[in-house]
């Protein structure tokens, strides 16, 4: 595989270019290229050509490159008319000036010019393919953009390339369509957005407007799909459940924090989120309604219910087994809670002492001698106080009782100081 | 995410409730009586008496048509003007429109910069301290301070400007022919004259100043106003634009009830339009004066370079965002201080004509005006962007001769002889 340098590669400076047949009479000019997705991503489909006819395309592999700086059909070439039911990703008509996702930088970009590539796809050298290589987003681009036509192609070129270039290869870069039909047409799936840190994912969101918002949310699986909605604001929380059914809402509540659901849906208007709370199933809601009781800005309003507990007389093996079987986010996790038969909180153990005691070593022996707890109405700045005289990694919430009730994590008191300032 | 405490709730409530009222268009109006306005205002009831007044109720008309495409289009779309202007009509027409815009607007900075110095002017403070002090100080306010906080108290100083209303009912104008001036188009002598014509053309630049648009646009995209709570917004931008243009009758009657009447005629420096608060204040005028101007500059003078920086930037897909560092955003940055320095810079020329160049800028405003409202024109009646809500017929029509008219004035006024 060679490449030729001296013919254009990029969007902007084919776009125009004259296509002559082998006489030398001029068939059309190129006015778009079409790139195919999914399985073909990236592989130029064809040129459209804007001839007498109308659009035409015309692969790649049957045009020769002139010294002139245009395209020659060869003998051989068949143009065939655009069908509706084609498709292809247009670069010009789909891609440039709009809004794509640097996968790899994580943020929202603005195509400025599209560089694709010529190559040779089988021995003969004249023979030449096109393929899309990476899109142009920097000041290149946009020289590029903004003097075609002013100077000649050579100077421009020149000129253009003293401006710094900022590219993203095609395979780091995920489109947004808004049209779900289209999108599946075009097989247009976030397959790389999942592996994205949620937080970066809520940043992407805050960026984009409410069609190309939904667009992307709507294809995140119900447990990404959760973990995003606990990053972002409260204002799009609101705007990206306003615009989605409450059966689709209430699976990916389902799926978040009961803590973190609970403060989304406390915001929501009674109806609405009694709507969401009933397509969820028993066991979930029941958790989140009954965070849903507490003032906000308590212990029990900031809690998780969610906690790893084990009976005060089991061994470390049974905490460890407790730990396997945890139905919440195990990262979270920072100690286990030892508890008598009547639920009332006895003792704490961090992880970090259980991961180094041999595993029939009775808990009870690895618990702290104090513990501290909160009761439930314990407001935000004593919970934040608590935390930081007593550096804690969580804090038990527990109930008049005495019984365990939930955990206050550090990254909800993290989020309540910053809140503050 | 964190539900918010329950006192945080509460007070986000009130401000939201606060809000609700004062939306978007609200402030985008207050905004839009600035230096420029006031200025241009002045000098219209100044030299010309009352027989500008006629133009308040077109102009009125056509700002609120101008200003509901916006906000309806950023509700639609949850989109900027400069984005939209970027995805349809690409990259080459966006860079065009925004060189135009940072030109122009330019232009606008230096007339709040001349409201600062004019109106500090009064305070016996010399320009050259003020102008570089109160630059800096914008400047600081929005890449290290708090933007968001300020803008209230900016807001709530604006309850200053019911003062030109008042002054605008003491200087004793004459009901009548005021009221007859409004509704009743001037003798057909006064287009002889090109100043007239360019006066008409400052007064619809300033009224309904292109920066404006785009400004509005953001603001209702930012707010994330749904569809279903337009109307509300709708309401906004309408009781806006009638405050925006009672403010500016008044400002026109009480120069031209006391300017216009005595004679004194045009407008030279800033100390020339206190005289017309005199009624009110007497001797005392210049105070009002000069508080209610340096309030106005000061408020546009710190949301102007942001929202052109801001609206360069999304336009040409840059980094945007005080939220982020100079070295991430270095166009949004360099663009924000350079309108900030350079404005403040022109404005400390010795002998700088202040009113002349700031009724210049808002000249600019009228001939950029159509351009602008030509692009929302062509944006906001397309079904694929608008869905149904395209722009009716009747609505269409007034934004349509809005933009011929202020053509064939920028025509008539360049080619006119006498020159403004």
């Amino acid at each position: 595989m060679r490449e030729r340098r001296t013919f254009p590669s990029n969007l902007t400076s084919l776009i125009g270019t004259p296509v002559t047949d082998t006489g030398g009479h001029l068939r059309g000019r190129v006015k778009d290229i079409a790139v195919g997705t999914g399985t073909e991503a990236g592989i130029v489909a064809g040129l459209i050509l804007k001839t007498r006819e109308g659009r035409e395309l015309v692969p790649a592999r049957d045009l020769l490159q002139t010294p002139s700086g245009a395209l020659e059909l060869r003998p051989e070439a068949v143009l065939r008319p655009v069908t509706p039911d084609d498709s292809f990703l247009m670069l010009q008509q789909d891609l440039l000036d709009q809004q794509i996702i640097d996968v790899h930088g994580r943020k929202v970009v603005r195509v400025n010019d599209v560089d694709l590539q010529w190559f040779c796809p089988g021995e003969n050298a004249s023979q030449q393919d096109l393929r899309v290589r990476e899109v142009e987003v920097g000041l290149r681009g946009a020289v590029r953009r903004i003097f075609k036509g002013l100077m000649p192609r050579t100077t421009l070129d020149s000129f253009a390339r003293r401006f710094p270039a900022r590219v993203i290869p095609w395979e780091l870069v995920d489109l947004i369509e808004v049209d779900p039909a289209r999108r599946v047409k075009l097989k247009i799936e976030h397959t790389h957005l999942a592996q994205m840190h949620p937080s970066d994912l809520a940043d992407i969101l805050e960026e984009l407007a409410p069609a190309e918002r939904k667009a992307i949310f709507t294809t995140l699986d119900e447990e990404v799909a959760a973990e995003t909605l606990e990053e972002v604001g409260p204002k799009l929380q609101r705007s990206l459940i306003d615009s989605l059914d409450c059966e689709t809402v209430a699976g990916i509540v389902e799926e978040m924090d009961p803590g973190a659901a609970a403060d989304m849906l406390g915001d929501l208007p009674r109806a609405h989120s009694k709507a969401i709370l009933q397509g969820m199933s028993p066991e979930e809601r029941h958790e989140v309604e009954e965070l849903l009781e507490y003032r906000e800005d308590s212990a029990a309003g900031r809690m998780t219910p969610d906690f790893v507990s084990v009976s005060l007389d089991g061994t470390v093996a049974d905490a460890i087994q407790a730990l396997r079987e945890f139905d919440g986010d195990p990262e979270s996790v920072a100690e286990v809670y030892l508890v008598d038969g009547g639920g009332v909180l006895k003792g704490v153990v961090p992880l970090s002492r259980l991961v180094l005691a041999q595993p029939d070593t009775r808990v009870a022996v690895l618990a702290e001698p104090h513990f501290i707890s909160s009761g439930m109405d314990m407001r935000d700045p004593q919970v934040a106080e608590l935390f930081d005289k007593y550096n804690l990694r969580a804090l038990p919430v527990i109930d008049p009782a005495g019984r365990l009730a939930g955990v206050v994590q550090p990254d909800h008191v993290i989020a309540f100081l910053r809140e503050r300032h | 995410m964190q539900r918010k405490s329950g006192t945080t709730v509460a007070w986000k409530t009130r401000i939201l409730l606060f809000l609700a009222v004062l939306g978007p268009g609200f402030i985008t109006a207050n905004v839009d009586n600035d230096a420029g306005g006031i200025l241009t205002y002045s000098q219209a009831g100044a030299q010309f008496g009352y027989t500008l007044l006629w133009t308040m109720l077109p102009i009125t008309l056509a700002l609120i048509v101008v200003q509901e495409m916006c906000a309806r289009m950023g509700v639609v779309t949850g989109k900027g003007l400069s984005d939209l202007i970027r995805e349809e009509f690409g990259l080459r027409a966006t860079f065009i429109m925004m060189i135009l815009l940072v030109v122009v607007n330019f232009g606008n900075v230096i007339a709040e910069f001349s409201g600062i110095a004019g109106s500090l002017q009064l305070f016996h403070i010399h320009k050259d301290i003020s102008v570089p002090v109160c630059a800096l100080l914008v400047w600081l306010l929005v890449v290290k301070g708090n933007y968001k906080g300020v803008e209230k108290v900016f807001l709530a100083a604006s309850v200053f400007y019911i003062a030109y209303i008042i002054a605008g009912v003491l200087s004793g104008p004459s009901w009548h022919e005021a009221l007859v001036a409004t509704v009743k188009m001037p003798p057909r002598a006064v287009w002889r004259e090109s100043s007239y014509v360019y006066m008409v053309v400052g007064v619809i630049g300033t009224t309904i100043a292109p920066w404006m648009q785009f400004y509005l646009q953001s603001s209702v995209v930012e707010k994330g106003i749904s569809i279903k709570n337009y109307a509300a917004s709708r309401l906004d931008v309408i009781v806006g634009s009638f405050f925006t243009d009672i403010v500016a009758w008044f400002i026109v009657v009480a120069c031209a009830a006391t300017l216009f009447a005595h004679g004194l005629g045009a407008i030279k420096v800033p100390e020339d339009a206190a005289e017309a608060m005199k009624p009110l204040a007497g001797n005392y005028a210049f105070l009002l004066f000069a508080f209610g101007l340096f309030n106005a500059s000061l408020f546009a003078a710190s949301i102007l370079p942001l929202s052109t920086a801001y609206t360069v930037c999304e336009g040409l897909g840059l980094e945007s965002g005080v939220d982020k560092t100079f070295k991430e955003a270095p166009v949004f940055y360099w663009l924000y201080t350079l309108l900030i320095i350079g404005g403040a810079a022109v404005v400390l020329i010795p002998n700088f004509p202040l009113v002349r160049i700031t009724i210049l800028s808002q000249v600019l405003n009228g001939v950029l005006l159509p351009v602008v409202i030509i692009f929302m024109l062509l944006l906001i009646n397309r079904k694929d962007l608008m869905g149904k809500h395209v722009n009716s017929r009747w609505f269409n029509a007034i934004a349509w001769a809005t933009a011929i008219i202020v053509i064939a004035l920028s025509v008539v006024m360049l080619f006119a002889p006498g020159g403004g």
